[in-house]
């Protein structure tokens, strides 16, 4: 039907043109007589309902730990989840789809995201980005995306990179990202946040230090 | 007459240990509140007149008075969900001085009373997450946290809980929606957190900032604190600086301190022959301000009188070199984004607010829609189950409103560019239906 | 628990003074001064006000921001305004922002005319848009289950439709994908939505987004009437409207009373309406010539059956089926009593009569629950029945009373229950431990001896036992009443169902007087019995050790259910009458029922579609009327009387069926001495002395529970306990068999096979095995298997279940073939399974 011209404008949004399977059985609590579950996963969910007062608390670090095992939040991992905790994978399909950093789709290993909010944008992010993704050259194994502010906008433009902070980043760096990751090393390590002083310490003064200082 | 608070041993190599932490004089603050009554160290905090770092600004003494009395479980949740865009001051005080955070989180427990304790922090700060989370094995290992805290009668556990990406759970019912493991839709107020929050229990929620700063008002007292600062903005306030200046940065001022000194002093003002066009003195979802605004004293109240708010304490400085569109449509598309979708003004206003804007870019627009907008932000604000919604309409109302011309002069070019004919003069005439 | 008291406060609203209850959200108490506030969100019977919407924002004196109705207690001196400037504004917006997405498809939609979203665009819009981008458009409508339709575009987000999966039904399978304005209504990885009360969010839909597929493009608004009645497929009878177009009923919409029913329908009772239109109706009289079941005129058939039972005078056995009403019921035992001089008439396809002392004791008004007490009792107790295919919609009640009260739930079943997440307390026991289980339940209450012995012969965890007597007993305060019971002074309601069996009630009086629950308001017990009207024929007299009024018989007792089985397999009967009843598939041990209508010389039966039973034993075959065309009065199972009213006419040939009895009497030579429906009424009324002086009228629309009424001081005198529990047989071990448990779901029954749109649904034979017998048997989910006990075998197919108790398994009663009942004697069974 895409082709038709009345589904060619406004906004597409993944799911909404979906009806469902009515070969498919009603998903209901997973029962764990028929759902297995990895041994290291259930216990890593089991560990974190215990954290809270509320079992359902740990929908979120259960959905980390089994979207880290199965690389996306597929629907063999929500079931995983679902018969750990007790809930239905469509209460965890709610919570997982309304977060930026899970996946509803398989994506490539590489988690790139470049800040291009307005901090980092108004220092060229956007033109990082697409360099990023034309370096990458369509590599499956990169997930590219432009993000909201990653609260890091001293150091923009900037990326999370595998969860590693990254900036001030120009074009060139681009490549190398993408060289340092398909390498295994550490990227741009001297742009690590880890190393850097973020901010350098002779203007590390309050203001009125500042006016100490003058007097 | 003033200090360097938060930001004093910043840099302090190791300072994220225990070790070094107490060396530098941390967890005294905690042993001198354990020595005092709840109500005395609540008194302190009431005293310093310390106000929310968070956005809000509320009194954080006055907002830990307001939990209830009584046996039940009481709740302190830490905020340190920091998405504001332009925000990034938590962030640093969490990854260098962790233990200044933890600290101050006992103290406030204690003064309200509270036995549960969480840090929600957002999901992408992983490395902030991972040296909290080994900062609080350490706390509790040195008898910091868990049962009968340096033998006192404080009992207090501290769970860290990593977000998954999304920014209104820094609102504090969409916080507390996502800790309990739903979708971070925020909440119908009242009631309010203090007498229904985390799993219906009493709450308390506060800033990384606002947090950090209560060992420090301890230490100081709190009468001593509130002389810092100004009369209605006591203390000091750690402001992110980005955009288009020369040292952007966090840095920690006295509240009343000119903003031009915070842009210009200390984040070096804007790049050689640029000018400031406008700025958000509190992070993204302020209204902007105009250069002459500058000299603006950067505190609660100046900065409200001026029409616009201190938030988050993020400056984004915007020059001469940018369009004003380009910002407004980053904006509203970020607002659209992060909508959660649970109110009607919010979720469509926001959609609409970018489709109108991006018609704007296309040439497919006339003056006429820029009544529109602004019209549509006027019917966003105050009509929203949370300030999400405000949150865009004011700062992109105070855009259109003051860049009116620019935003005209766009709209011809692209029309132009489009080969949509001569561009129509601008004109008054009122749009069918609106104030009807 | 006490119920919240109601205090009226005086607010203002629009100028003028206005008194509603305090603490009523705006919008209701703004109601009592004739205002409307437009809502779209707000549904209390969703829960807690969510406030999502926006619509229904108002301004109120002393707040600067606009309030929303929906959420806004009134309060005592509260000034506000809904006509204002400000208000206007902000209601314009919402609507405008609604519409900005929404297609404007009315002119097709099914909604079109009793839509929500038209009435208040209408009421409260700008009457513009100026929105001139494109609109989403999408592909519509979509499946979202067999049953339900979805148009994503015209979904305007109020959130109804999850609420009620996740807050309700609490089936969780609904959900919100996605964020903003990329939220959609959906399900996990398409998965259909398929739930026992699904079809309820067609009906919360304030938009033509949700849309039932049986009623798409059948009619618009002013095509149809709407026509109240009750639904009889249950005993839960929940009140319905039909809604009906040229006498054909189209639609089935609840008709909230919230006695009965809060509301919401379970899909049997939304969808099973096609039944009544079927191709498979009977709809003119039958009589059997050779082998075949011939057309014939009503006269012939009622000369044929009245014929025969004149014939068979002091030989006729009568089985009256669940859907029976109180005046049929009565009607025909009257004519079995006083004119064939057979008192064998039984409605308990359990099949055992029950001691009239037992019955009295267990009806004593004091001693009765309500619906509405499911929600308010301190503590619930359901013991020996799962209420999701008892009584659907009382499964909702209890878990809103968990949900929203905090009433503690208890479960005590043999197979593991629907209501179990919500329970704080579960636990099992064998199938067929049911004496033993309850004994042991009253030995942990009194510290009695024996109590180890007893839970072991229930197979029931004695911790888990003794837990539940504490919870029972659990104290809130007063001191032990001196009674020798440990009653904590707290509400204890037990719903019990009439499967736990006969030899259980001894014991379950005893534990209800332990638990001091006779006289006490808001405690007591709930029978759930196993056919729709079971209460009402029991009272009608319909059995066979009891007159009207549970009065008793003024001839030597009849023969229960299960001895007139015996009785016509043994030739001692000859003819049956099954009224609205098919034994083959509704009551236990099928062989002997075959043997028996095989006997039989003449078997009459009213029925409205063929069945086995029928088709190759019936003699005479009169069409039944259908629940939309029957007048009448059924009894709920806590004895609210409640009215039958025709919505539509009958069918073909199809007579009312008080008529048709009376018409068989009369030619029996027996005036009845009736000559409409409600003279029938009026009979049974003057029978039985707790109904005495009850009218039509005064049942209504609502219903009236007797125990209500000054005539239930005529209610029998309940005999003292304590009853004598006897001993009870322990649980067989299975030793390497397994023990057969059964159980009905709501999905085996005749109407959801023949209703097009339940036909997917139908129950099918399923085996339930724990894993570890499955692992033992060397079994999968999915496999085929025979199932047998004494050289009779049904097929199943296999699924594990992880909460199925090793070493019993599950078999369901009533599916159209295999059912279980074919494997059930008078005994609990062992039964060895094997791969088919
Ligand atoms: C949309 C939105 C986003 C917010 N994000 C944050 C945030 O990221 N961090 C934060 O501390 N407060 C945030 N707030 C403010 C909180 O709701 C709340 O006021 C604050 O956490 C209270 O702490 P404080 O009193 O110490 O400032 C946000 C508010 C809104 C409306
Ligand atoms: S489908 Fe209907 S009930 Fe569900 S959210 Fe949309 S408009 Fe509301
Ligand atoms: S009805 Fe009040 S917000 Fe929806």
């Amino acid at each position: 039907m895409s082709d038709v011209a009345r589904f060619g404008h406004g906004s597409r949004i993944p799911g909404w043109d979906d009806a469902v399977d009515l070969t498919k059985a009603p998903a209901g609590v997973p029962d764990p007589a028929t759902t297995p579950v990895p041994p290291e996963l259930r216990s890593e969910i089991e560990a974190a309902m215990a954290k809270y007062p509320d079992f359902r608390s740990a929908a979120i670090p259960a959905l980390h730990a089994a979207q880290k095992l199965h690389g996306w939040c597929s629907p063999e991992a929500l079931e995983q989840v679902a018969c750990v905790m007790r809930l239905t994978p469509g209460y965890l399909t709610a919570v997982a789809t309304f977060y930026d950093m899970f996946y509803m789709e398989p994506v490539g290993r590489h988690r790139i995201f470049v800040c291009t909010n307005i901090s980092c944008s108004l220092r060229g992010a956007d033109a990082v980005h697409d360099a990023i993704v034309d370096a990458a050259a369509g590599d499956p194994d990169f997930n590219i995306r432009s993000f909201e502010c990653l609260g890091a906008c001293d150091i923009a433009p900037m990326a999370s990179i595998d969860g590693e902070y990254v900036g001030p980043l120009e074009l060139a760096d681009a490549e190398r990202i993408v060289e340092d990751l398909r390498a295994g090393r550490p990227v741009l390590e001297e742009k690590n946040i880890r190393r850097r002083r973020s901010v350098d310490p002779g203007a590390r003064r309050s203001a009125t230090r500042d006016e100490d200082a003058r007097a | 007459m003033s200090q360097h608070i938060l930001f004093d041993d910043i840099d302090e190599p190791g300072l994220a240990t225990l070790q070094v932490y107490e060396r530098r004089g941390g967890y005294s603050s905690l042993r001198r509140a354990l020595q005092m009554s709840r109500e005395e160290v609540l008194q302190n905090l009431l005293d310093s007149g310390l106000r929310g770092r968070g956005g809000a600004g509320f009194a954080m003494g006055r907002k830990a008075s307001f939990l209830p009395k009584g046996t039940m479980d009481k709740y302190l949740v830490c905020n340190a969900d920091e998405s504001e865009p332009g925000t990034f001051k938590d962030r640093e005080l969490m990854q260098k001085s962790p233990h200044m955070l933890i600290e101050g989180m006992v103290i406030a427990a204690y003064a309200a009373d509270a036995n549960r304790s969480f840090i929600y922090i957002r999901g992408e700060y992983e490395l902030q997450a991972d040296i909290l989370e080994a900062a609080i094995a350490q706390a509790r290992e040195a008898g910091y946290l868990g049962e009968r805290i340096l033998g006192s009668e404080l009992s207090l556990s501290l769970v860290l809980h990593r977000g998954a990406g999304a920014y209104i759970c820094g609102e504090e019912t969409g916080l507390l929606d996502s800790l309990e493991g739903k979708r971070g839709n925020p909440r119908l107020k009242p009631p309010f957190p203090a007498n229904q929050g985390l799993y219906q229990g009493p709450t308390l929620i506060n800033n990384v900032e606002t947090l950090a700063t209560v060992p420090h008002i301890i230490r100081m007292g709190g009468e001593n604190y509130a002389k810092i600062g100004t009369e209605s903005s006591t203390g000091t306030k750690l402001v992110s600086v980005s955009g288009n200046v020369q040292s952007p940065g966090n840095f920690e001022i006295t509240l009343g301190t000119p903003a031009r000194e915070i842009i210009y002093d200390l984040a070096g003002g804007p790049f050689p022959g640029r000018e400031i066009r406008f700025w958000f003195p509190g992070g993204s979802s302020s209204p902007v301000l105009l250069p002459e605004d500058l000299d603006l004293a950067y505190d609660f109240n100046t900065l409200a009188q001026a029409g616009s708010m201190l938030g988050s304490g993020a400056i984004i400085v915007v020059d001469d070199s940018v369009p004003v569109i380009d910002v407004a449509l980053k904006l509203a598309k970020f607002y659209k984004h992060e909508s959660c979708g649970k109110c009607t003004p919010c979720r469509e206003g926001t959609n609409w607010t970018v489709k109108m804007l991006e018609r704007l870019e296309t040439g497919e627009a006339t003056p006429m829609d820029l009544d529109i907008i602004a019209s549509v932000q006027q019917q966003i604000m105050g009509n929203c189950l949370c300030v999400l919604g405000d949150a865009m309409a004011m700062p992109l109302g105070s855009m259109v409103a003051r860049f009116r011309g620019e935003f005209e002069q766009h709209i011809e070019e692209a029309r132009f560019r489009a080969g949509l004919g001569a561009p129509p003069e601008p004109s008054e005439v009122e749009i069918a239906g609106v104030g009807n | 628990m006490p119920r919240p008291e109601v205090k009226f406060v005086t607010f203002s609203i629009d100028g003028r003074e206005v008194e509603a209850p305090e603490g009523a959200m705006l919008v209701d108490g703004a109601k009592y001064g004739d205002v409307e506030i437009p809502v779209f969100c707000y549904e209390p019977k969703l829960g807690e006000p969510v406030g999502a919407c926006r619509m229904c924002l108002v301004e109120i004196e002393g707040i600067p921001r606009l309030q929303t109705a929906c959420s806004t207690p009134v309060r005592d001196g509260m000034v506000v305004h809904t006509q204002t400037e400000r208000v206007k504004e902000a209601q314009n917006s919402v609507v405008e922002f609604l519409l900005v997405n929404h297609p404007l498809d009315c002119p097709v939609c099914d909604k079109g005319g009793e839509c929500p979203l038209q009435d208040i665009t209408f009421g409260w819009g700008r009457g513009i848009s100026r929105m001139v981008e494109p609109k989403r458009h999408f592909k519509k409508p979509l499946e979202l289950s067999p049953l339900i339709a979805i148009d994503r575009e015209r979904c305007i987000l109020c959130y109804r439709c999850v609420r009620f999966s996740q807050e309700v039904s609490e089936d969780y399978q609904l959900v919100l994908h996605e964020r903003g304005a990329n939220s959609f209504v959906g399900t996990f990885d398409g998965h259909p939505y398929v739930a026992p009360f699904s079809g309820n969010i067609v009906e919360l839909c304030p938009v033509g987004a949700l849309t039932s597929r049986a009623y798409r493009f059948r009619a618009r608004p002013w095509d149809i009437e709407g026509a109240g009645s009750v639904c009889t497929l249950c005993p839960a009878q929940c009140n319905v409207e039909f809604t009906v177009r040229d006498e054909r009923v189209l639609r089935v919409l609840a008709r909230e009373n919230a006695g009965v029913d809060d509301g919401w329908l379970c899909d049997k009772g939304r969808f099973a309406y096609q039944s009544i239109h079927s191709e498979e109706r009977i709809v003119q009289p039958l009589v059997r010539e050779g082998d075949e079941l011939r057309a014939v005129s009503w006269e012939r058939a009622l000369e044929a059956a009245a014929g025969a039972l004149a014939k068979a005078k002091g030989k006729v056995g009568a089985i009256v089926g669940g859907q029976t009403t109180n005046e049929e019921g009565f009607l025909l035992q009257r004519i079995m009593r006083e004119a064939l001089d057979s008192p064998h008439i039984d409605a308990r396809a359990t099949g055992a009569a029950v001691p009239l002392e037992l019955q009295r004791a267990l009806a004593a008004p004091g001693l009765q629950a309500t619906v509405p007490d499911l929600e308010f009792a301190h503590t619930v107790l359901v013991l020996g029945t799962d209420p999701i295919d008892d009584a659907p919609i009382l499964d909702l009640r209890i878990r809103r009373g968990v949900r929203r009260h905090g009433v503690k739930l208890a479960v005590a079943t043999s197979r593991p229950s629907a209501l179990d997440p919500n329970a704080k307390l579960w636990l099992r026991y064998a199938p067929g431990a049911e004496q033993a289980f309850v004994a042991a339940l009253d030995a942990a209450l009194s510290g009695a001896d024996g109590f180890d012995a007893l839970a072991e012969a229930a197979d029931a965890d004695p911790k888990a036992l003794l837990a539940l007597a504490a919870m029972l007993t659990a104290d809130s305060g007063s001191a032990d009443d001196g009674a020798g019971g440990a009653h904590g002074g707290e509400d204890v309601v037990i719903v019990w169902g009439e499967r736990l069996g006969v030899a259980a009630l001894p014991a379950l009086l005893n534990v209800a007087a332990r638990l001091g629950l006779d006289g006490r308001p808001g405690a007591g017990l709930l029978e759930l019995p196993a056919g729709t009207n079971g209460r009402g024929l029991r009272e009608a007299g319909v059995q066979p050790n009891a007159g009207p009024g549970l009065a008793e018989p003024t001839q030597a007792d009849g023969k229960s259910a299960r001895e007139i089985a015996a009785a016509a397999a043994a030739g001692e009967l000859t003819t049956l009458y099954l009224l609205h009843s098919d034994p083959l598939r509704e009551h236990a041990d099928r062989r002997l029922w075959e043997r028996a209508l095989e006997r039989a010389s003449t078997v009459i039966t009213h029925a409205s579609v063929m069945t086995d039973a029928i088709r190759e034993h019936a003699t005479v075959v009169f069409p039944a009327e259908s629940y939309a065309e029957k007048e009448g009065t059924v009894v709920h199972p806590d004895g609210r009387l409640q009215r039958l009213r025709p919505a539509i006419g009958r069918p073909g040939m199809v007579r009312s069926e008080w008529q048709l009895l009376t018409d068989i009497a009369q030619r029996i030579g027996h005036d009845l001495g009736v000559l409409t429906g409600p003279m029938a009424t009026q009979q049974l009324v003057a029978a039985v002395p707790f109904y005495a002086g009850l009218t039509l009228e005064e049942i209504g629309g609502r219903g009236v529970r007797w125990q209500e009424r000054e005539a239930a001081a005529a209610a029998p005198a309940a005999p003292a306990g304590p009853f004598d529990a006897g001993t009870p047989a322990p649980a067989p071990m299975p030793n390497g068999a397994l023990r057969l448990g059964t159980f009905r779901s709501i999905w085996a029954s005749t109407e959801v096979e023949i209703s097009p749109a339940l036909r997917f649904l139908a129950a099918r034979q399923q085996l339930e095995i724990s894993p570890a017998d499955a692992e033992r048997l060397g079994l999968v989910t999915g496999d085929r298997v025979e199932v047998g006990a004494d050289g009779t075998r049904v097929s199943a197919t296999v699924t594990l279940r992880g909460n199925v108790p090793a070493g019993t398994i599950f078999l369901g009663e009533a599916t159209a073939e295999s059912s279980a009942t074919e494997l059930l004697g008078d005994q609990p069974r062992l039964v060895e399974v094997r791969p088919a």
